[in-house]
């Protein structure tokens, strides 16, 4: 396991690295909530383009940045043209016909309309994890008073695969050592089954030892932890989420009164 | 302060007491070893002593176990966070899996008890020097070998001052140089007034490092008393106990009356290398006569 795959690790040192998570937590929001709030596909398109990349640039992170998108964003952009292109219901604008199936354009301004949605909303957080290390974030959360067992449980999480893959193979080892001999492909998938019993079993009965050393490492013992981790933060970023959350606000606001539309 | 008196304790599955009738004393600045075969009742002893069982385990407990002067039956564990550390058999299990670097896994029991952020990182950078830890300060805790994960283990445990430490097995995966290390740490602990139960399977380290023995058998305490006198018993291996290689040797010796009488068996190097230069000096003698 790399250390990049157990904490979204940013090694970069640039001006969005520096910014507090809570400054980019709240641009992620913002501009996903500013992107659903308008019917028209060029207005997710223009925040991706105006905000989120430049600011990708900005960061060193484009490759990666580019990347992730590929991976994640394009597949569900894929399934969402195909079926709201072919099945969007009531649809009658046909533009092509692939034999029984017919490709209508109400379905593809749809799929294009939500595809862009979810370019903002993946590329704000996207950018959001790539720039940030994921102990900061979670000592900002603990700063602003967000409760330590759910902190806990977020970390963790991010942390079980790593949990997990180690124990995986010291259990192999340890088989390994008493003479199981793996060889190829069906022998691996094998090895797998004995794996299986230690792995679950040993994750159940360690839990009370795993409560015991918790417990006597006084967690959850104060209402207020302190942190190791400082968090970067500073007045005009305090200013500026004051005034995201605004144009948050006002994007829903403009979005329930319908004035857009 | 340790004290424990007719202590008696059996898990809620067991059909047998883990611990019976457990008696025994540690003082401030005294290090009291435990030792004993696989199963003998180390680790609950480390459990009892530092109040997660039987508050966590459940199972009938009976008798006194008094830390600083408080009956553990009537205080929550919560009360002893940094009062008594406790380094488990398993560093694996102790690891919080909720820090992403070494740095900050140490800190985690400061941030948990509220030390403000200055304090925490000088006593983090203390104890990552004083185990050797600095060059894996911003790894991964998940990324460190058995040997380096039982360091940290005893880090973060250390770094929170505890004025009792309770260490079951807390050199069984480091080398020499790391256990050189540990046993230092708890010199340091020891010349500060920390009161510490150690188990532990390196003999010749303990004859040195300890001030009291307590050999654990079936739950009971067998024998216990100055390592001198413990760790050179001719009935440790029937307690399931591995005796150094040089106290045997000069029992062999002492049997074809090759060591000097009233010496007692030897249960550190020195010792050894003294009583048996004194019977080769007196032998030396004997041929020149
Ligand atoms: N959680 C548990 N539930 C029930 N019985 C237990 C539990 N933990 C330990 N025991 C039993 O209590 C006895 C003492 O176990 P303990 O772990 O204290 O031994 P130990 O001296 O630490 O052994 P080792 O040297 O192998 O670590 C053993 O018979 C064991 O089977
Ligand atoms: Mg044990």
């Amino acid at each position: 396991m790399s250390t990049v795959q157990n904490s979204p690790h940013a090694t970069g040192n640039s001006f969005v690295h520096r910014l507090s998570p809570l400054t980019k937590l709240t641009f992620a929001v913002t501009v996903t909530v500013c992107a659903f709030a308008v019917v028209d596909y060029r207005w997710p398109l223009l925040l991706f383009c105006a905000l989120l990349l430049p600011a990708a640039i900005g960061a060193k992170v484009v490759r990666r940045f580019l990347l992730m998108l590929a991976t994640f964003w394009v597949p569900v952009a894929a399934i969402l043209f195909v079926i709201q292109g072919f099945f969007f219901p009531e649809a009658h604008d046909v533009i092509a016909r692939f034999g029984p199936l017919e490709l209508k354009s109400e379905g593809v301004a749809y799929a294009l309309l939500t595809a862009l949605h979810i370019l903002v909303l993946m590329g704000g957080f996207f950018l959001l994890l790539l720039t940030t290390h994921a102990a900061t974030l979670m000592s900002a959360l603990s700063e602003r008073n967000v409760s330590p067992s759910l902190i806990y449980i977020v970390s963790a999480a991010l942390q079980i695969v790593p949990t997990l893959s180690r124990r995986a193979t010291r259990i192999l080892h340890a088989q390994q050592a008493r003479g199981q001999v793996i060889h190829g492909l069906r022998g691996r998938a094998r090895a797998l089954v004995p794996l299986v019993g230690p792995l679950i079993l040993g994750a159940f009965t360690d839990v009370g030892e795993r409560a015991a050393a918790m417990e006597t490492r006084g967690f959850g013992a104060t209402r207020r932890p302190t942190s190791l981790i400082t968090v970067p933060d500073s007045a005009v970023q305090r200013s500026a989420r004051v005034a995201m959350m605004l144009c948050a606000v006002a994007a829903v606001t403009v979005n329930v009164w319908g004035v857009m539309r | 302060m340790i004290e424990v008196k007719g202590f008696s304790f059996t898990y809620p599955t067991g059909s047998r007491p883990a611990l019976h009738d457990i008696g025994f004393e540690v003082g401030p600045h005294e290090l009291c070893a435990v030792v004993g075969g696989s199963g003998a009742g180390k680790s609950t002893l480390a459990g009892v002593v530092s109040g997660t069982i039987p508050h966590l385990t459940g199972g009938s407990a009976e008798g006194l176990v008094r830390v600083n002067g408080r009956d553990l039956a009537d205080i929550a564990l919560s009360g002893l966070v940094g009062e008594v550390g406790l380094v488990m058999q398993n560093p694996f299990n102790q690891i919080s899996g909720a820090r992403f670097s070494v740095r900050e896994e140490i800190a985690f029991g400061l941030e948990n008890m509220g030390v403000p952020r200055d304090e925490m990182a000088a006593r983090v950078d203390t104890v990552l020097h004083d185990l050797g830890l600095t060059k894996v300060r911003d790894r991964s805790p998940y990324e460190l070998s058995g040997g380096q994960q039982q360091l940290l283990a005893i880090g973060s445990v250390l770094v929170m001052r505890p004025t009792v430490m309770v260490l079951d097995e807390p050199t069984s995966q480091l080398d020499a140089a790391g256990s050189a290390l540990v046993f230092e740490a708890l010199g340091t602990l020891r010349e500060q007034g920390v009161t510490t139960l150690l188990i532990e399977h390196r003999m010749e380290r303990l004859a040195r490092a300890a001030d009291h023995v307590l050999v654990l058998d079936g739950g009971m305490i067998v024998a216990q008393g100055s390592p001198g006198e413990v760790l050179a018993d001719e009935r440790l291996e029937e307690w399931g106990v591995a005796p150094l290689r040089y106290t045997v040797a000069a029992r062999r010796a002492a049997a074809r009356g090759l060591w000097p009488d009233a010496r007692p068996l030897p249960v550190t190097l020195d010792a050894a290398a003294e009583g048996f230069g004194a019977t080769v000096a007196h032998l030396a003698r004997g041929d020149r006569r």
